[in-house]
């Protein structure tokens, strides 16, 4: 019994041995607030300025990001950068705004492009603009269509990243069969997905088209139709009076009557909607250009990219993340060394964009041999980038993400529950006028 | 004859019931384990299959190769332990005093120990992560361990229990000049070892599996749990390799069942023990 007793008493300390030297031991950071690090660090590198660096990428595009901060360690001796995943966007945001508050946020950070004007209105993004004047970089230098997200109050707070936009992904097997073209409008998208339906008895067993349950394509089609998110003035939506949301849902139900539209249960929707497309249970999708890579590499069918259907115009929103500065980092010439060699070096953010498929932002990127020889051996790549001519992003305010809400909540009633569309409309407007009044 | 039918069928309802909700439990488990031995091409097919073409064995080692595993898994087992060890240290003298002594403001005290196992820690993270970054422990283990342990659920489970063990007992042994500490060892503890196996396998459970507050309290993968890694698995837009993350899955899991299946004794006796009385 005595023995027994003496062994729990080692393992408790043991255990809190253990617990408290894991941290330091292991973290090359020596002091409690990131950014401070580099002052007196342990064991050999001496001098080196540590910038953290924030980001959200999990699975294969982790990797990728993992092996680009690698390339940029080993190429300058006097910073090391540390990448830390923070879970997903949201919970990034969430991070963010905790350690914003305690200080002891990182230098850098990963930020989704929705998010940027909530944190640059609270005044804690560095403005970039001189950084870009110092290294000879001018804001034309960018993908244009992916600058939507990067200014405002006349200040530079972030620069595009890991970009991505909605595109058309298309089973061409299909509709050669029955001899049908990729449409371009939504009369034509209509047609060629009421003409792939497969109806046995009352069950549906192929549809025309789906799109994951996500406000990005509603968005879309809302831009197509002639509407915007928002008003100028940000006071109220910018689809009600004009009828494009209207017009886009009414369309949508229509679609979706006759099977040409299948309308994934909101859990679990993008993953439900990419398996349908691979085993050819639908012949067109709205998805993310993220999803080219796992795509190709799962079909066994004849499978292109193309615009988005236009309406009236083509239009499209973009997604994905930007990078960004905290304006409480210690290290900001540093951290923007790092930001600089990721946005404009080949060995940086190019590398990066060619694994991992997201959209080049640069224009020397663009025409860069590595892309162009990209795009020829992968000409659905190249379709995302034309596409980006199109781009706009109308669904920027600060409230965007307690507004999203509703607009989910809207598209439910709509889409899974039938309600009344002008009605729906109508609620969801006043709603969104309320928040933005606040 | 017509009611020993009915007593046929009402055992055969009965077992069928059980098989059900067997199922039920069981069914997750089971397509877990069956997609971390599938391929990519597979976890895409529609419907799923249940038993993989080939099973891919290399699944488990990429999901192992993505990140500093290992060092993950030493976190989850150090923060896991640290935490049950610490809480037994806390619970049992705390539980003790509660079934037992008799002081001023032993009511008011116990409610608030109840009250603390009703809130959330969603709402207090906040203000404790501003403690811990003060003290400067959030590059370090601690912020996941000392938040924890003081178990408010083992304490009012284990004083349940205490109060159960007789009076007399304790009685002849404060006769015999036993210390109140050598009481607590050489009588309470035994003698609920049922309860604290249950207490044990709760903590280590919900401790193990916690995603939240590891991923609030860290800033470094160097003091991240198993679960945060396996997180790290899935990508953030496009097509999740579903195959790999759920092979996580599977590693992050089987502790689980070891524990359980060493626990497992003793926690069907504490729910039986306490039948009876």
């Amino acid at each position: 019994m005595k023995s027994k007793w003496y062994t729990l008493l080692s393992v408790i300390m043991l255990f809190s041995l253990l617990a408290a030297c894991g941290g330091g031991g292991t973290s090359s950071d020596p002091g409690e607030a990131p950014g401070s690090g580099g002052t007196e660090a342990p064991s050999g590198d001496k001098g080196k300025t540590t910038v953290q660096f924030w980001h959200s990428l999990g699975g294969k595009n982790g990797e990728y990001m993992d092996a680009l901060i690698q390339r940029f360690n080993a190429s300058h001796e006097d910073i090391e950068v540390i990448g830390t995943f923070q879970g997903s966007y949201d919970e990034t945001v969430t991070k963010l705004q905790q350690a914003i508050a305690s200080d002891t946020g990182p230098d850098v950070s990963m930020l989704e492009r929705a998010y940027v004007q909530m944190f640059a209105d609270s005044e804690v993004l560095e403005d970039l603009t001189p950084y870009l004047e110092g290294s000879g970089i001018s804001v034309d230098d960018f993908t244009p269509g992916l600058m939507g997200h990067s200014t405002f109050n006349d200040q530079l707070v972030s620069l595009p990243l890991n970009r991505s936009t909605p595109i058309l992904h298309v089973n061409k097997t299909l509709l050669d069969e029955q001899g049908l073209q990729i449409p371009t409008t939504w009369e034509e998208l209509k047609e060629v997905a009421n003409a792939l339906v497969v109806k046995e008895g009352s069950e549906y067993k192929r549809y025309g088209v789906t799109m994951p349950y996500d406000t990005w394509y509603p968005i879309a089609m809302i831009s197509q139709a002639g509407g915007t998110f928002f008003n100028d003035d940000n006071t109220s939506i910018g689809f009600g009076d004009n009828g494009a949301g209207a017009k886009m849902f009414t369309y949508l139900k229509d679609l979706q009557s006759t099977g040409a539209l299948y309308y994934p249960p909101a859990q679990d929707s993008g993953n439900i909607v990419n398996s349908m497309f691979v085993e050819g249970k639908v012949g067109m999708m709205y998805q993310s250009t993220g999803s080219i890579g796992g795509l190709s590499s799962a079909v066994d069918f004849d499978y292109v990219t193309a615009f988005l259907p236009k309406d009236e115009v083509y239009a499209n929103p973009t997604g994905g993340a930007n990078v960004t500065m905290l304006s409480s980092s210690k290290n900001k010439e540093a951290a923007w060394e790092f930001i600089r060699w990721m946005e404009m070096e080949e060995e940086g953010g190019l590398e990066f964009i060619l694994q991992s498929g997201y959209l080049p932002f640069t224009k020397k990127m663009v025409e860069s041999e590595k892309i162009q020889e990209l795009w020829a051996k992968e000409p659905n790549r190249k379709v995302a980038y034309d596409q980006l001519e199109f781009a706009t992003d109308t669904n920027k305010d600060v409230a965007w993400p307690e507004i999203m809400h509703e607009f989910f909540s809207a598209m439910e009633a709509i889409m899974y529950d039938s309600k009344d569309i002008p009605a729906t409309l109508d609620t969801f407007k006043k709603e969104t006028e309320r928040i933005l009044a606040q | 004859m017509k009611t020993f039918d009915l007593k046929i069928v009402w055992t055969m309802l009965g077992y069928l019931l059980k098989a059900a909700v067997l199922m039920i439990f069981i069914f997750p488990f089971l397509w877990m384990i069956s997609t971390s031995l599938q391929t990519f091409r597979e976890t895409m097919t529609f419907p799923p299959t249940w038993i993989p073409a080939s099973p891919q064995w290399g699944n488990f080692a990429e999901a192992m190769q993505a990140g500093p595993f290992l060092t993950y898994f030493r976190n989850s087992v150090v923060v896991t332990g640290s935490i049950i060890v610490l809480q037994f240290l806390i619970m049992i003298p705390a539980a003790y005093a509660f079934a037992k002594y008799k002081f001023p403001g032993k009511t008011l005290l116990f409610g608030m120990i109840l009250l603390a196992f009703m809130i959330p820690g969603q709402v207090t993270f906040i203000p404790v992560y501003l403690m811990m970054a003060d003290w400067g422990l959030v590059k370090t283990l601690l912020p996941q361990i000392i938040p924890f342990i003081s178990n408010a659920f083992g304490i009012f489970l284990l004083r349940q229990y205490f109060m159960q063990i007789p009076e007399e007992i304790i009685e002849a042994a404060r006769l015999d000049n036993a210390s109140e500490f050598k009481i607590i060892r050489k009588i309470m503890i035994p003698m609920s070892k049922p309860a604290l196996a249950t207490i044990a396998l709760f903590s280590f459970v919900s401790h193990w599996n916690d995603y939240f507050w590891p991923l609030v309290m860290t800033d470094s993968a160097a003091v991240r749990p198993l679960t945060l890694g396996i997180a790290m698995l899935r990508e953030t837009e496009g097509i999740s390799n579903w195959h790999i993350i759920m092979a996580g899955n599977v590693i992050l899991v089987v502790p689980i069942l070891l524990v359980y299946v060493f626990c497992s004794k003793h926690i069907v006796k504490a729910f039986v023990y306490s039948g009876i009385k």
